[in-house]
């Protein structure tokens, strides 16, 4: 309390300095009414303030000023023991705020633009299907609303595109962003060079091919070239000009600090892709829906408020248009934890790494707690002298908690640059395409020296307490104590690590119902302006035709496991447009079933013709779920462009799109509008390029194992497994320390039985197994807590990563034998030091 | 003016701050007055320790000071005794009559 009313002090100073004056000035005009002669202390008014004012501060910051040298000698005076918690600790608060770092810069920030209090994401809702999550808007409904809304000072949508800059090879490597022309307004962004989009770029029925590149993609691939400006570059084959730079600062507005290169107004979109009918729809169509929208509020307007303008504008397009259904609207920060669809999705994996480096600074806590006690113990004389010539326990408790606190801030010291790095180096060796601003802000600062503190505090008190207790001394040293959990501790961490990196490699020698080995997945790239439905059906045709023959081989509009997924509405014809659903499609030819080893279980396969009647396969999943026990076959439903369409077989499971878990999947017969890919074996693929070059001399060929998109898809997994793996190789360290330190104290201590022992001719033996037995107990006991703690923890692992089985006997069992080595390791030192007693000095000792 | 006044022992003048504001709360003059009149002018206590006297009580929470309007109308900041500070005086008053008793014994 008192500390408290200091602070309040120190915060109001000058309010409370000048009430007192005020208040010795009183009464020296009372003292001088009221007495004919001057008041005893007249002329005494400064010092009376002064010394009023020292009560507060002086004696505290002398006494403060005390521990801390004290604290700072101390230290220096054992530089051993402070390295190694510095080390320690540092590097605890260093991963954990590592963590933090990446978490902040990811889903904690709201966007880098001005005022980002004042920017929103909008979330619309249809209110035909209230469990549904939410999305954004269309492009037609954004200019209305960027037409009428009076809560908004402006809107913005962003739709992503993958495109080939001309001086690519081969890929849409880039990230394109199309934005609404007044993007870089509303977000309150000043261009690093030229300018944003104009008002006259955003017309659709005139588009105009501009860019504005990202900062940098400008500096990498433009090599910070200010001379930029005006220039043009090929985008997918189709010239635009370069109009402006973004500031360096602003690193886009994707989810999750996902890469944006280069900006182009949203008109532009048929131009990127001028075969493709959609690209209009997306602009001209009332239906169309729905692009991540965000708006700027207008001064003064709550969020409730904006929320429900747009609700009355939402019923007034949609009459306007005629549009069935309505919408609700949320309006959420921009920052990605923010956004409703995320929170439930990313908590549970977030949840269970900050438990994971959570740990770790327990560990490290523990570990420097350990080596504290046994300073405490060094120390025992010292703290009994100061005690003696009249200091308090709270005093002493006090000048050691100072001590702590300044170990834990020079642990921050050392953590800070490691978060500082390490996020970046991660991230760098994964390869993802991340622009996340991961320099450590205000937030993580404060994050830190708050972990510091609660560190401070977790291995500080109890050492003190206990090191200054008088008289009798406790059983149950708390040596042992920290030791168990120590061991408790890392063997959770540990066991985590193992389920997680066995869990991989389960997930990757999974069998994923269709053929992986052996497959090769050919992507071609042709003049996007060039190739419309009927040039690339053209080119699907020549390129059957020049295969047949040859290697088995299946054309597809999409991959197994590609990135993109394409969804379809799904209704049964007897269910209300409200029972629709969203199901994944593919586009596939007959010999996809073949190719990829999935059996037709029901019905037929795809026959020609198929792709005129509008017949389609659904897999057992869809089935299950739309027919329960009765065959689908010559059924029908409403789906892929609202036809109505004859189920003609049912294909067994396979992981296709995604190998968590089998999704309801609709395949129709191979159309040919969009450029194909081709499933074929490895060694053809080299004639298929060959081929292709003869019908389109322009065109670009890729071939890659099917494999690659198993890989991709387990990166994150094996990531993350990685993570766990270096927490608990660094908790395998701390606890290796921390026994070790242990028994070292112990031979220590116990240097003159021990020479006794040997002097009466006992062996090495049973010399190294007393200095065992003296630990075996925490050790025993911090097997008990860890191992049942670690199999709640596997639990909750295996719903975030799918292969993680909780009772993998071959984790279980590693960690048991790494546990074991460590525990060797940590003993040998002491233990032989311990043989090699000397007997007639250590009796000869003090 | 001129005479001398008499040192205190140490730690009496809060003991006799805590004990003027039994009775009600005070303003820092009129802690002073009360002293001197009820020590028929013998104690007699300046700014340069009341002040400080007062400053010390506050960070320890035994009186709470709040503003109010002095019997001639000024601004004057009123001193009030706590729970704590009841108690300390308690404390304070009960070690203060051992002293005294021991001194009294020296003495006799």
């Amino acid at each position: 309390m008192k500390i408290l009313r200091r602070i309040r002090y120190l915060l109001r100073q000058r309010k409370i300095e000048a009430e007192l004056a005020e208040e010795i000035e009183h009464h020296r005009q009372m003292s001088a009414k009221h007495s004919s002669d001057a008041g005893p202390t007249m002329g005494n008014v400064t010092r009376a303030r002064e010394d009023a004012r020292s009560v507060w501060i002086w004696p505290w910051l002398q006494s403060v000023w005390q521990d801390l040298a004290y604290a700072i000698r101390n230290l220096r005076r054992s530089p051993g023991f402070t390295a190694v918690a510095l080390l320690t600790l540092g590097t605890a608060i260093g991963l954990n705020t590592s963590f933090f770092t990446v978490f902040n810069a990811m889903a904690l920030r709201p966007w880098p633009v001005k005022d980002p209090a004042q920017m929103v994401k909008v979330f619309s809702m249809d209110t035909r299907r209230p469990n549904a999550s939410g999305g954004g808007i269309g492009v037609v409904e954004y200019r209305y609303f960027a037409e009428h809304a009076r809560s908004f000072s402006g809107f913005a949508v962003a739709f992503g595109q993958s495109v080939r800059f001309g001086f690519e090879p081969f890929g849409k490597s880039s990230q394109a962003v199309l934005v609404g022309g007044d993007h870089f307004r509303v977000l309150g962004i000043e261009m690093h060079l030229g300018r944003g989009f104009l008002p006259e770029e955003n017309r659709v029925d005139a588009p105009e091919p501009v860019a504005v590149l990202s900062y940098t993609y400008w500096r990498d691939h433009f090599g910070s070239d200010p001379a930029v400006i005006g220039k043009q570059v090929s985008v997918n084959d189709v010239p635009f000009t370069i109009v402006g730079v973004t500031p360096e600062d602003f690193t886009g507005t994707a989810d999750g600090g996902g890469r944006e290169d280069v900006y182009l107004p949203l008109p532009s979109l048929p131009l990127l892709q001028p075969g493709a009918s959609w690209t209009r729809d997306v602009l001209t169509s009332p239906g169309q829906c729905c692009l991540p929208a965000s708006g700027r509020l207008a001064a003064g307007i709550s969020r409730a408020q904006a929320a429900a303008e747009l609700e009355v504008l939402d019923r007034q397009f949609r009459s306007q248009f005629r549009l069935e259904g309505g919408r609700v609207f949320q309006l959420t920060g921009s920052a990605l934890m923010a956004d409703p669809n995320r929170k439930s999705k990313g908590t549970p994996i977030v949840a269970l790494l900050f438990v994971g480096v959570a740990l770790v600074v327990l560990l490290a806590c523990a570990n420097v707690g350990n080596l504290l006690t046994a300073r405490a113990g060094a120390r025992q004389k010292e703290i009994q002298i100061r005690r003696a010539i009249g200091a308090g326990r709270a005093r002493i408790i006090r000048q050691l908690m100072t001590e702590s606190l300044l170990l834990a801030v020079g642990a921050v010291a050392v953590g800070l640059p490691i978060a500082y790095r390490l996020p970046l180096f991660v991230i760098n060796q994964t390869g993802d395409d991340l622009s996340l601003r991961l320099t450590p802000d205000g937030t993580v600062l404060a994050y830190a020296i708050a972990l510091a503190v609660f560190a401070c505090f977790g291995f500080g008190l109890a050492p003190a307490l206990h090191g200054t207790r008088q008289g009798s001394r406790s059983r149950l040293p708390l040596r042992s104590l920290l030791l168990t959990v120590q061991v408790a501790l890392s063997v959770i961490l540990l066991i985590g690590a193992g389920l997680a990196l066995q869990g991989v490699a389960r997930l990757r020698q999974q069998d994923p119902g269709f053929a992986v080995d052996g497959v090769s997945v050919v992507s071609f790239e042709l003049p996007a302006s060039d190739y419309d439905a009927a040039h690339a059906a053209d080119f699907g045709k020549r390129l059957t035709q020049g295969l047949e023959g040859g290697q088995p081989f299946a054309l597809t509009g999409r991959e197994p496991l590609s990135i993109s997924r394409w969804l379809a509405d799904f209704r049964l014809p007897g269910q209300p447009e409200g029972g629709t659903r969203g199901v994944l499609w593919q586009e596939v030819t007959a010999r996809y079933f073949d190719v990829l080893r999935i059996p037709v279980v029901a019905g037929r396969n795809f026959a020609s013709g198929d792709d005129a009647t509008g017949a389609i396969l659904v897999n057992q999943m869809l089935a299950r779920q739309y027919w329960k026990n009765d065959s689908p076959v010559g059924k029908t439903a409403i789906c892929v462009g609202g036809r109505t369409r004859e189920i003609v077989g049912v294909v067994r499971d396979a992981y296709v799109e995604n190998l968590d878990q089998v999704e309801p999947t609709i395949y129709i017969a191979f159309r040919g509008t969009t450029i194909p890919k081709v499933l074929i074996a490895p060694a053809a693929a080299q004639s298929v390029a060959a081929i292709a070059s003869r019908i389109e001399p322009r065109a670009r060929t890729q071939a890659l194992p099917l494999q690659a998109n198993v890989d991709r898809w387990f990166r994150t997994a094996r990531i993350g497994a990685e993570i766990a793996g270096m927490l608990g190789v660094f908790a395998l360290i701390l606890a290796t320390v921390g026994m070790s330190g242990v028994f070292a104290y112990v031979v220590q201590q116990r240097t003159k039985e021990i020479g006794i022992r040997i002097a009466l001719g006992a062996r090495p033996e049973q010399v190294v197994r007393l200095v065992l037995a003296s630990s075996s107990r925490a050790v025993i006991a911090g097997l008990g807590i860890g191992v049942p703690l670690a199999l709640l923890a596997a639990r909750l692992m295996r719903d975030v990563l799918y292969g993680v089985n909780p009772l993998d006997p071959v984790a279980y069992l590693s960690v048991a034998c790494i546990l074991a080595v460590a525990g060797i390791a940590a003993s040998y030192a002491p233990a032989r030091r311990a043989t090699r007693v000397d007997p007639l000095q250590a009796l000869r000792h003090d | 003016m001129g005479a001398k006044h008499p040192e205190l022992l140490p730690g009496t003048l809060d003991l006799l701050i805590l004990k003027s504001l039994v009775r009600g709360s005070m303003h820092g003059y009129g802690i002073a007055q009360h002293l001197k009149t009820v020590s028929d002018e013998v104690l007699q206590v300046g700014e340069s320790s009341l002040y400080p006297a007062l400053q010390r009580l506050l960070l320890n929470g035994w009186v709470a000071a709040e503003w109010g309007a002095s019997d001639n109308n000024r601004r004057a900041r009123y001193y009030t005794l706590t729970p704590s500070g009841r108690k300390q005086l308690q404390r304070e008053r009960a070690e203060f009559e051992r002293m005294i008793g021991a001194i009294q014994k020296a003495l006799a």
